[in-house]
């Protein structure tokens, strides 16, 4: 779970949290293009560091590492299927560069990761829903998302609540076969979904008492405009886009350790 | 000036309902005036909020007859998002209110909705945060909030959009002492520096009476007493319904029976106060009855216990506490205190970071929480986290399957446990049909049914009427005088006033003091660093405390029989 816990919002007022999605996002796109782009250990490993002086500035370590940590199972998972595959398709033989080349395929999928939680630590959704509303994204859509985000914690805490309270009545989630451990589970789904649903009938109220859909121009409060840095985030990032292809297609195996792969 | 609100002869039906939730309710109310609104569960309270802007009969379909006007507006002819400008709803779970994730942007929200321009939304946000105290909060995230402070933000967030009615349905049900006074305290500051209409739904009657003008009192979907809070509080009608009564006045009566003339019957501390100045001596001694020792043979022991969460967050510090067999004790504190957290550790759910915990000499950390689970029954505040069955019986019976008791035996033990908490006509009902206190019965017999040796109920009384709070109350004495031990964790300080138990009070995960409720629940230093505020009586007994009245009476009675002892005349 903790690979989803870092990919949460929690608060920050740094440069990069205050620099608008719509660039944060053009640079996430351009990291996750050139990720994707390349096989080799040099060039994805610079891919991954170009992240760290970000990571630095925002100052979202914590959650930043746990998110990798997180993905420490995939990654060690790709690692091993890589690896095993190669050995048995090459006749049963290591090479170098087999392991490089599954090396490589771990650390993309590391910096996919990486890149995705960096966006989503310093992006308040509140920030991204106005950057979604700019783009003409209908307003139910990214309320629905916002919602969504909002009630996460407040559903976890509530399945929490269920479970202990169904355990000090006796019940063994552990206990049984295979098909009684999943009907262990209705005593917690049930009123997990029963709750959400009252819950809904609630919200839509509170909703009403609140104008939702009084007018067709809704306001925002905040605004968002393209600033400085901003652009030359935009513009560094589109930059990276376009070295990434340029050496992709003209020297695609530049910093290769070994250019046969 | 014509009346702000308007409702005549309304009544109405909920789609699929036999029978109507308001049957021809008139109430005018005036710009400007606080009004309390009470009577016991299912009167129909809420149904007629409801009717104040609008959700019914937008949002609910079914049947209304007569007429709605606020500010002249029939709420027919007006949606609830048009009305929301001229009345604000707040209701009682501030969870289910709060859409955003960071505090200002929900301040927004409505104002969003309404399509305000910026700089005018920006003021109006600004101004909605500073008068309930949130400004230094505004870029928090929504979640980290403290249940009062959501409350405050709920109100906030319909300020904002200048409302000149306000309704709160039940604001301060899930909020502890301090949160609830600090809510009533900004209701009474918008009521009388910005001339906000106010319409209140509230149990807790001994504060809400210091602010209202005026009691509106139902019950069968009928308004019943419509009057000042003195005449209305005293009319033989509203104590016919059975809704609480200020303290204070039930104080007072017993006074005057006493042969003690009051000129006015007195509704707060401060009001009897002023009655009896000059009028009490100020010689003899009164020392309190000794509580009697329980048995002192220990069912629970809890031994240098410190626990940490899996975030970090420290929730005990180093708790030391023995639960005699047969003993009643309430845990007191306010959210956040540790009391569920240390509760938990009676059952196993939680095992201690540090120190044991012992239940009947067996250490907690060593067995499973179904094997301790059979000897300290936990009852969960809300019911509706452990309600799943088909059927109340099946419900019942689910805990003791688990057991691996014998049909025969189930059988028999949910027959004793339906009589016991007198919901056998429900046997056969779908525990989800049922009311709300009607479900917190069904859980709290789902747990009895095994006859733990221990009971514990977390917040027991939260979202109570007065009659409810009554029938636990006798229900908790009666477990008590079959010595069944009984734990009651809770921030309602009148209810633990009359029960009298043993009080264990915390605040940050540590005991702050330990006795006779009255002992600790007059120990004001104590409370206050719990942040749980005295019992009105023990208010009153401190205001008359210059004459050496003592201040550690809990009872009426027994605090009208010793202000009597005192009277000259």
């Amino acid at each position: 779970m903790s690979l989803f816990e870092g990919l949460r919002f929690s608060g920050g007022d740094t440069p990069i949290h205050r620099l608008d999605p719509r660039a944060k996002f053009v640079l996430t796109a351009s990291i996750f293009t050139a990720a994707v782009l390349y096989f080799h250990l040099l060039p994805l490993l610079i891919i991954f560091l170009i992240q760290l002086p970000i990571v630095a500035a925002a100052k979202v370590w914590r959650g930043w590492l746990r998110t990798l940590r997180g993905g420490l199972y995939i990654a060690v998972l790709i690692l091993v299927t890589n690896l095993i595959s190669f050995y048995f398709y090459k006749g049963r033989v290591f090479t170098l560069e087999m392991v490089e080349y599954s090396l490589s395929m771990t650390l993309r999928f590391i910096v996919l990761v990486a890149s995705f939680s960096l966006f989503f630590l310093t992006t308040s959704p509140d920030r991204l829903s106005l950057a979604l509303e700019k783009l003409h994204i209908p307003y139910e859509f990214t309320f629905a998302f916002i919602t969504a985000i909002r009630f996460v914690p407040v559903l976890a805490e509530e399945a929490q609540s269920i479970i202990d309270a169904q355990r000090a009545r006796g019940l063994e989630l552990e206990r049984g076969g295979l098909l009684r451990r999943v009907r262990n589970y209705i005593p917690i789904l049930l009123p997990l979904i029963v709750n959400s649903i009252r819950r809904s009938l609630e919200l839509a109220e509170a909703m009403e008492s609140r104008a939702f859909g009084a007018v067709r121009e809704r306001t925002n409060l905040y605004e968002l405009e393209m600033g400085g840095l901003d652009y030359v985030i935009l513009m560094l990032s589109i930059a990276l886009m376009a070295i990434a292809i340029y050496i992709r297609v003209f020297h695609p195996n530049l910093g290769a350790f070994f250019p046969s792969v | 000036m014509p009346p702000i609100v308007e409702v005549e002869g309304v009544t109405y039906t909920y789609p699929n309902a036999e029978e109507p939730a308001l049957r021809g309710v008139t109430l005018t109310v005036d710009e400007g005036e606080f009004i309390l609104l009470t009577g016991p569960s299912g009167c129909g309270k809420t149904t007629l909020c409801r009717c104040l802007n609008g959700l019914i009969p937008h949002f609910y379909s079914g049947e209304m007859e007569g007429e709605v006007r606020v500010l002249g507006l029939s709420t027919r002819e007006h949606p609830p998002s048009e009305l929301a400008r001229y009345v604000g709803l707040i209701f009682q779970n501030p969870d289910n209110q709060i859409f955003s994730l960071t505090v200002e942007k929900e301040v927004a929200f409505g104002l969003e909705n309404l399509g305000v321009e910026r700089g005018e939304m920006r003021r109006r946000v600004d101004w909605a945060l500073e008068v309930v105290g949130l400004s230094h909060l505004r870029h928090r995230l929504t979640n980290e909030l403290s249940g009062g402070e959501k409350q405050r933000l709920a109100i906030a967030s319909i300020l904002a959009m200048r409302p000149r009615v306000i309704v709160l349905d039940e604001p301060t049900s899930f909020l502890d002492p301090k949160a609830a006074e600090h809510l009533f305290e900004i209701l009474d500051l918008l009521n009388r520096e910005y001339g906000m209409t106010i319409i209140l739904i509230e149990h807790r009657v001994d504060l809400a009476v210091r602010y209202v003008d005026r009691v509106v009192v139902m019950d069968g979907g009928l308004v019943i007493v419509d009057a000042p809070p003195r005449e209305a509080f005293t009319s033989p009608k509203t104590r016919a319904v059975g809704v609480a009564v200020p303290r204070v006045l039930e104080l007072s009566e017993r006074l005057m029976r006493r042969g003690i003339p009051l000129k006015r019957l007195p509704l707060t501390p401060q009001e009897l106060l002023e009655e009896l100045q000059g009028r009490l001596r100020g010689d003899g001694g009164w020392s309190g009855g000794e509580v009697k020792v329980e048995g002192a043979e220990p069912i629970i022991e809890v031994i240098d216990v410190s626990y940490t969460y899996p975030n970090g967050v420290k929730a005990l510090d180093g708790i030391n506490l023995r639960i005699n067999r047969g003993e009643f004790v309430a845990i007191m504190g306010e959210n956040g205190a540790g009391k569920t957290t240390l509760v938990k550790h009676f059952i196993g759910l939680l095992k201690p970071t540090e120190g044991r915990v012992l239940v009947d000499g067996i250490d907690t950390s060593q067995v499973t929480v179904a094997s301790l689970a059979r000897k300290v029954g936990l009852v969960f505040q809300n019911p509706d986290d452990q309600l799943f069955a088909e059927s109340v019986e099946e419900e019942i019976a689910f805990a003791l399957r688990n057991f691996g008791y014998s049909e025969d035996v189930v059988a028999k033990r949910v027959d004793w446990a339906l009589h016991l908490l007198d919901i056998e006509r429900y046997r056969d009902s779908s525990p989800f049909t049922l009311s709300g206190g009607e479900r917190k019965r069904v859980a709290l017999a789902s747990v009895l049914a095994w006859d733990p040796e221990v009971v514990v109920l977390d917040e027991p009384t939260i979202g109570q009427d007065y009659a409810q709070k009554e029938r636990l109350r006798h229900f908790l004495m009666q477990l008590r005088s079959q010595g069944k031990t009984t734990i009651i964790v809770t921030h309602d300080v009148e209810f633990v006033a009359e029960c009298e138990p043993r009080v264990i009070l915390m605040a940050e995960g540590r005991i702050l003091a330990d006795g006779p409720a009255r002992r600790v629940l007059s120990d004001v230093e104590a409370l206050e660093k719990a942040s749980i505020t005295p019992p009105e009586m023990v208010r009153v007994l401190r205001k008359l405390s210059p004459y050496g009245v003592p201040c550690d009476i809990l009872d009426v009675e027994e605090a009208a029989k010793v202000i009597a002892g005192r009277f000259r005349g």
